[in-house]
């Protein structure tokens, strides 16, 4: 049993505390009492210092705890070791590439993958990396030349600060082809259900994603105002794209034809 | 601010990056749709930049760079390259490409690696 220190939060304070990490659960005593089982978690989030533990009792209302970085890495390795999740031992890499280039320092490293609600964590000793299942782009089974010989990989593309980030696992084939149907069956949600856009829509996509402008749409791809509206509407529709602003187009009243007038007269 | 040459094999990336550059303030001297129209407007054209997509009918990015690196070896080349092909951009960088963006471009990006290679 080790203990470590935490703070939990407790109806909207943090208490400081000392936590067990025990054989078959997280405890602590005290100011606030804890009792997490690992088998009933089924959820893991880590944002900065934050620990988000979701247990099957109480879904809705994860435990919060903080502490320093080392505390929270011991804390998450043990936690992916032993909660309800799909895991499997392997050896894996992420990221592997970045922005399409491989990144620097990238190693196979010796551990596992977990499959949580809302995400996939790769774990090693050292390392608890988690791809949000909503960021995931896509998942492939391919091949990577490993030491020299093609093997069986599962690419795994996730989106991180609006950078493609691919990782990679690796295992028997046969484990990697469970593996596979079942980060497709975790991801299926954004799947795009067969709809297909034309390529006048996947160019406005491409345009928007690129940084333009509804003028500048309008003007690249010469269509219409309305015709651009009716594409966003088609993007929205298929959950592609979201409104971030309403721009109003005007124009001028006769009083503000004079007034324009009246300010440019020498 | 640069003296572009854009090429790339589809006139919608062409027009994408020559907007992104112009909002730059890039001046777009030229552009291509294959890597043997590359080499021969590079050599008309003595552009600062070359933006290069790897994909091309005729002859693909990777030998146009080499084309246009045998011509003028100090040449500054930005790779295009699409998610997925990091063995493509490996052999640019051995090839002489001097940076990279990836499809589908972002404009702040493709300014970045512009101006990082231009040296401005």
């Amino acid at each position: 049993m080790v203990s470590v220190p935490v703070k939990i939060e407790d109806r909207g304070r943090w208490a400081v505390s000392k936590l067990s990490i025990e054989k078959d659960g997280l405890k602590a005593s005290g100011d606030v009492n804890l009792d997490i089982p690992y088998r009933t978690i089924v959820d893991l989030e880590a944002k900065g210092n934050i620990l988000s533990i979701t247990a099957k009792e109480r879904e809705n209302q994860p435990y919060r705890l903080a502490s320093v970085e080392k505390v929270l890495n011991v804390l998450k390795r043990q936690i992916l070791l032993s909660c309800s999740a799909y895991r499997l031992s392997t050896f894996f890499m992420s990221p592997a590439v970045r922005g399409g280039v491989l990144a620097q320092n990238a190693a196979w490293e010796k551990g596992g993958i977990a499959v949580l609600k809302s995400g996939i964590w790769f774990f090693s000793q050292d390392h608890q990396i988690c791809v949000p299942l909503a960021d995931v782009a896509s998942i492939e089974l391919t091949k990577r030349e490993v030491q020299g010989k093609d093997l069986d990989v599962v690419k795994v593309d996730h989106i991180e600060d609006t950078e493609v980030v691919t990782s990679l696992v690796l295992c028997p084939l046969t484990t990697l082809q469970v593996l596979y149907n079942f980060l497709k069956e975790s991801t299926k949600s954004m799947d795009m259900d067969g709809a297909e856009l034309d390529p006048k829509s996947a160019q406005v996509a491409m345009l928007v994603y690129s940084g333009m402008d509804t003028a500048a749409i309008e003007n690249m791809l010469s269509i219409s105002h309305k015709e651009v509206d009716h594409i966003y509407d088609a993007l929205i529709g298929l959950g592609l794209a979201e409104v971030v602003v309403i721009r109003r187009e005007v124009k001028l009243t006769t009083k503000g034809v004079r007034y324009i007038t009246d300010a440019t007269k020498v | 601010m640069g003296r572009i040459l854009v090429v790339d094999d589809t006139l919608f990336m062409r027009t994408l990056l020559k907007n992104i550059l112009f909002s730059g303030g890039h001046m777009i001297v030229g552009e291509a749709e294959n890597g043997d129209d590359a080499i021969a407007k590079y050599q008309e054209l003595n552009p600062d930049l070359v933006t290069m997509d790897i994909v091309m009918p005729k002859k693909n990015g990777i030998d146009a760079l080499k084309g246009i690196r045998t011509i003028d070896p100090n040449a500054k080349v930005i790779m295009c390259t699409a998610v997925g092909q990091e063995q493509m951009v490996k052999l640019a960088v051995k090839s002489g490409a001097r940076g990279y963006i990836v499809k589908p471009f972002q404009a702040p990006k493709v300014l970045e690696e512009v101006k990082n290679v231009l040296g401005t």
